[in-house]
């Protein structure tokens, strides 16, 4: 045996000087890959919770704070506070119906495709303003988050012409007995513009247990609208509901994006203690979140909501809860698989973007998901970015590699910059610029 | 003199039985940091919808940690912190107490 070993490695030494070939390379292939110096520097500090940004092709990165509101960066590092939720200070104008509470507040932003031309950006926030008599209880419809769309300033210091394109979007207004039962929960919020310069809006559930499967109501439901408001002509969800919709059956989902090679939407949602989820999107399809009461196998739940069962407020195995209420219901013919489902854990999936650029090696093409994580009932915290390679159906994984960023935090944003780098807020208070450096 | 000393240290045993343990900053601050800042956020600063835990005074974050280490409720996340509690020791809920009231967070 040692001689035969022997003359293998004369072999192959004698193979790796005759035609030139490292030896490290013939071992692994690690020799051609291109792993990418990956480093993480801060850009704004002292920030109140900021939830999402957005970027101009200059660099100029507009950010928006939960409980404070609307603000932009301009690409020489002047911040100009633009429009502020009631009782906010500091701010060029106040939304007086604006107002946060515990998940909800002042959320997704981004600028429409044509900004340069119309200088049009939308913002989602919560606001009270449409509210009308339906949020007496938590069972009703209760219209408190909307979608704004605003003119900003050639100076970038104010904004104008506020119209609110979507008014209608579900709202908890009451405290219920279930974990995170403050008013506000589940809402959803992010906004991303997709191909065709169609908007994209990513809904919650609203601790309602109807709200997903319901076709009327736009809670738990992922909209495609143009910049007035109005359903993208080709959207095909099933009969009787809302032509806003693009797809339902979702929980809450915080991570939209569109995958460069083919513009596949994904999202990234948060799991009930059990399976976050990424999705690839299907026109119509149905997510397959339903946390009803008295369907699928199930009886009554508390306050009508199933999303936390069988046992909402102590530790059990995350694939018993599952198989109770699951994320993806198989019952449902029109299900949308999902892509990855973080290994059974319910850690907090936040948002995603893809990693765009050459420089992002190896990496490039992968999906960034934000990843804020508690540790309930024996799961590891694990607040992380991982980088997914998704297959190209989008059906699968081929594997994940978690960021070397060399910190923890709760990842809340993540959106990629003009400058091919990865922009990440965090619940802490800052925004992080992540760079990648090709080694090739 | 000895002997007002020696008075005085008699006293202050029997008022405050909890001086037997001298609290350890730097204990509360590694204990945090295990699992504690995972939804209060560095230095108990209080994050997303997690309430701010640092600079409160020591006898009210203690009757806190102890009220949810007895299973009480205290609030909409209640499910979360008494587990969490439930494993404290007496030296760990002091120990965080002392380390919370001037926590600061400094980003780096």
């Amino acid at each position: 045996m040692k001689k035969i070993s022997s003359s293998f490695l004369s072999g192959a030494l004698a193979s790796a000087l005759i035609f030139g070939v490292p030896l490290a390379a013939q071992a692994d292939g690690h020799e051609g890959m291109d792993v990418p110096k990956i480093n993480a520097t801060i850009v704004l500090k002292g920030l109140e919770n900021p939830w999402d940004m957005a970027f101009l092709p200059d660099g100029t990165m507009f950010y928006t704070e939960k409980c404070k509101g609307l603000s932009v960066r301009t690409k020489d590092g002047t911040v100009n506070a633009l429009y502020g939720v009631k009782g906010s200070s500091g701010y060029a104008a106040t939304g007086d119906d604006l107002f946060c509470e515990a998940q909800a507040g002042v959320l997704g932003v981004v600028p429409d495709r044509h900004f340069a031309k119309n200088r049009i950006l939308y913002l989602y926030s919560s606001s009270m303003k449409y509210r009308g008599d339906g949020c007496k209880t938590n069972f009703e419809r209760c219209d408190g988050n909307i979608v704004m769309r605003f003119k900003v300033s050639d100076d970038l210091k104010s904004v104008s012409d506020r119209t609110d394109i979507v008014t209608d979007i579900q709202y908890k207004p009451f405290k219920s007995n279930q974990p995170f039962g403050d008013p506000g929960a589940h809402n959803g919020g992010r906004l991303r513009v997709g191909p065709g310069g169609y908007l994209w809006v990513a809904g919650g559930d609203r601790h309602r247990g109807v709200c997903p499967q319901d076709p009327a109501l736009l809670c738990g439901k992922v909209l495609r609208i143009d910049m007035d408001g109005k359903a993208h002509p080709d959207n095909n969800p099933p009969e009787g509901f809302d032509k806003r919709i693009y797809t339902y059956g979702h929980r809450n989902v915080q991570g939209i994006d569109f995958r460069p090679s083919d513009g596949k939407a994904f999202t990234a949602e948060h799991g009930p203690w059990h399976n976050d989820e990424i999705t690839a999107l299907v026109n119509g399809g149905n997510a397959g979140w339903d946390p009803a009461q008295n369907t699928g196998g199930r009886g009554e739940c508390p306050d009508e909501y199933c999303g936390y069962e069988p046992n909402q407020k102590e530790g059990m195995d995350p694939a018993v809860r599952a198989a109770y209420t699951p994320m993806s219901d198989t019952r449902f013919k029109d299900l949308m698989p999902a892509t990855w489902n973080n290994n059974g854990f319910s850690q907090g999936t936040g948002s995603a973007a893809f990693l765009k650029g050459s420089n992002w090696g190896i990496y490039e093409g992968r999906l960034a998901v934000g990843i804020m994580g508690i540790g309930f009932g024996g799961t590891p915290p694990g607040s992380r970015i991982d980088m997914i390679s998704i297959t190209p159906d989008g059906l699968g994984i081929n594997g994940i590699t978690r960021m070397p960023l060399g910190f923890s935090k709760r990842f809340r944003g993540l959106v990629m910059g003009p400058d091919n780098a990865l922009y990440v807020s965090v619940d802490a208070g800052e925004i992080y610029k992540v760079t990648a450096e090709s080694m090739k | 003199m000895l002997r007002f000393s020696s008075t005085l240290l008699v006293l202050t045993a029997l008022i405050s039985p909890q001086t037997a343990y001298s609290a350890d900053k730097a204990l509360g601050e590694i204990r945090y940091n295990e699992t504690c800042i995972n939804c209060h956020g560095p230095a108990g600063k209080g994050v997303a919808s997690y309430p701010k835990v640092s600079g409160q005074e020591i006898s009210y974050t203690t009757a806190k940690l102890e009220a949810y280490r007895k299973g009480i409720e205290q609030g909409s996340n209640s499910f979360l912190m008494i587990p969490m509690a439930k494993p404290l020791t007496d030296e760990e809920i002091a120990n965080l107490a002392v380390y919370l009231k001037d926590a600061k967070y400094v980003v780096e």
